[in-house]
């Protein structure tokens, strides 16, 4: 299944049909070439320049060549043309599992087509395949139709540069649609930053002219004491305003040519008017005067004068 | 070559921006909060800062006393006045009603905080005065 060759950085070759038990150390950095028992490749040539945009034509070339499956897709140069790689992720994935190798400890994923391209005669692989370069593509061949067939030595193998990543999870969600999804989710994750920092600065901003309000009108630190201090204003500012009105009301009382107002007098928030030749009973004409405007009072009489006490 | 689950990732944004939304929500609480706390405070400066000045304000008190008793129909009249921190006191034993009514009509039409007052007839045209303004 595995072969193992010793090398500073180990070097597996990964074949779904080896019964080789495989022998690594746990932690170490793995490099895996894949057997073309686990790729679909295609050597063509194309109408463009770049690997890029043939990457974008790769799903409609292995179209109708491929069976059923959920497959990943790669591309490199090769002379004038190129070589084109299809392979199933979670096929490989399951193989690796199978094999016992975590995905953390692999450093770098090969296709055999890479790394065997100078490949002279025939390597076998497994109990009834080896591999042989056939019009520059590695094929795999039943070994019984190979007269000579060598072991796979990886020993002294130069390693290319191209290598894949295998998509884990692939096969939940495309990338395409992954990458939209977080996109719009990043955006809106985005868009809520701006309105807090938006709403944070205006709440500041607010504060500050709150703060600004406080100096300029030399308010107190608290707005229980500044609601405090407005409140003893409006008391005073309220019995001001009463005060005038009850004396108002008694100024410009109609009096009889005999009465007068002998005693204005305010203290303790209590206001006394005495009117003289008033006696009991005839304080009608005085009374009606202050009723109609709403005073509230008392009265007292002493001889022939009338005292009306308000509270203000 | 360990890749994180891209449902992972999903939940992690969509947390994400959960709290989000509820730091949003919070900011917007405070900031509705702030406004209404800054409107309140302007209305309660103005309210508080009127009133101080006509109540509260001893210089413009004293000036505007100072003005009302400096008049010649008061002069004459010969008030006796003291101040102090807190007040002044006006007071006359016998003040003539015409003087007695120019007085008295300046300080009842302004803002003065009387905390105490006595009117007393003598006679037609005569009358007793104690008077205290606060300040």
């Amino acid at each position: 299944m595995f072969m193992t060759f010793k090398r500073s950085s180990t070097t597996l070759f990964l074949d779904p049909n080896s019964e080789t038990i495989v022998e690594f150390e746990k932690g170490e950095k793995l490099n895996i070439i894949l057997s073309p028992s686990l790729y679909w490749v295609k050597k063509q040539a194309l109408p463009v320049k770049s690997v890029r945009e043939v990457k974008k034509l790769l799903v409609s070339i292995f179209e109708d060549s491929l069976p059923e499956g959920h497959y990943s897709y790669t591309a490199y140069k090769h002379g004038d043309q190129f070589l084109l790689f299809a392979y199933e992720d979670k096929k490989i994935i399951s193989l690796l599992n199978a094999k016992g190798i975590n995905l953390v400890d692999i450093g770098s994923i090969y296709f055999a087509q890479n790394e065997f391209s100078s490949l002279e005669g025939a390597v076998t692989l497994n109990a009834t395949q080896s591999m042989y370069l056939k019009d520059e593509l590695l094929v795999l061949a039943p070994s019984a139709w190979i007269s000579e067939s060598k072991e796979l030595d990886l020993e002294n193998i130069e390693l290319s540069k191209q290598t894949i990543k295998l998509q884990q999870f692939g096969h939940i969600v495309d990338n395409s649609s992954l990458y939209k999804i977080g996109a719009i989710l990043v955006i809106l994750a985005i868009i809520l930053l701006v309105e807090i920092f938006v709403a944070s600065s205006k709440r500041d901003g607010v504060v500050e002219l709150q703060d600004a309000v406080f100096s300029k009108y030399k308010l107190q630190s608290t707005m229980f004491q500044n609601e405090s201090t407005k409140s003893k204003y409006n008391t005073i500012h309220k019995a001001q305003t009463k005060l005038r009105e009850h004396i108002a009301a008694f100024l410009t009382m109609k009096l009889k040519v005999t009465q007068k107002i002998t005693l204005i007098e305010y203290k303790n928030r209590v206001l006394y008017v005495t009117v003289s030749d008033i006696s009991k009973g005839h304080e009608r004409s005085v009374t009606s005067q202050l009723d109609s405007k709403g005073i509230k009072y008392k009265v007292s009489y002493n001889d022939d004068s009338m005292k009306v006490e308000m509270k203000i | 070559m360990n890749q994180i689950n891209p449902l992972q990732i999903g939940a992690l944004l969509v947390v994400i921006i959960a709290f989000l939304f509820f730091k949003l929500s919070g900011v917007k609480a405070e900031l509705v909060e702030a406004n209404a706390s800054y409107k309140m405070s302007e209305k309660l400066a103005v309210e508080v800062s009127s009133l101080k000045s006509v109540y509260s304000n001893k210089k413009k008190t004293k000036d505007a006393i100072n003005r009302i008793l400096s008049q010649s129909s008061l002069k004459a009249a010969a008030l006796n006045v003291k101040r102090d921190k807190k007040s002044v006191k006006i007071s006359s034993k016998s003040i003539e009603t015409k003087a007695l009514n120019s007085l008295m009509g300046k300080i009842l039409n302004g803002s003065y905080n009387i905390t105490n007052l006595k009117i007393k007839t003598l006679s037609k045209t005569k009358a007793s005065l104690e008077m205290e303004i606060k300040w």
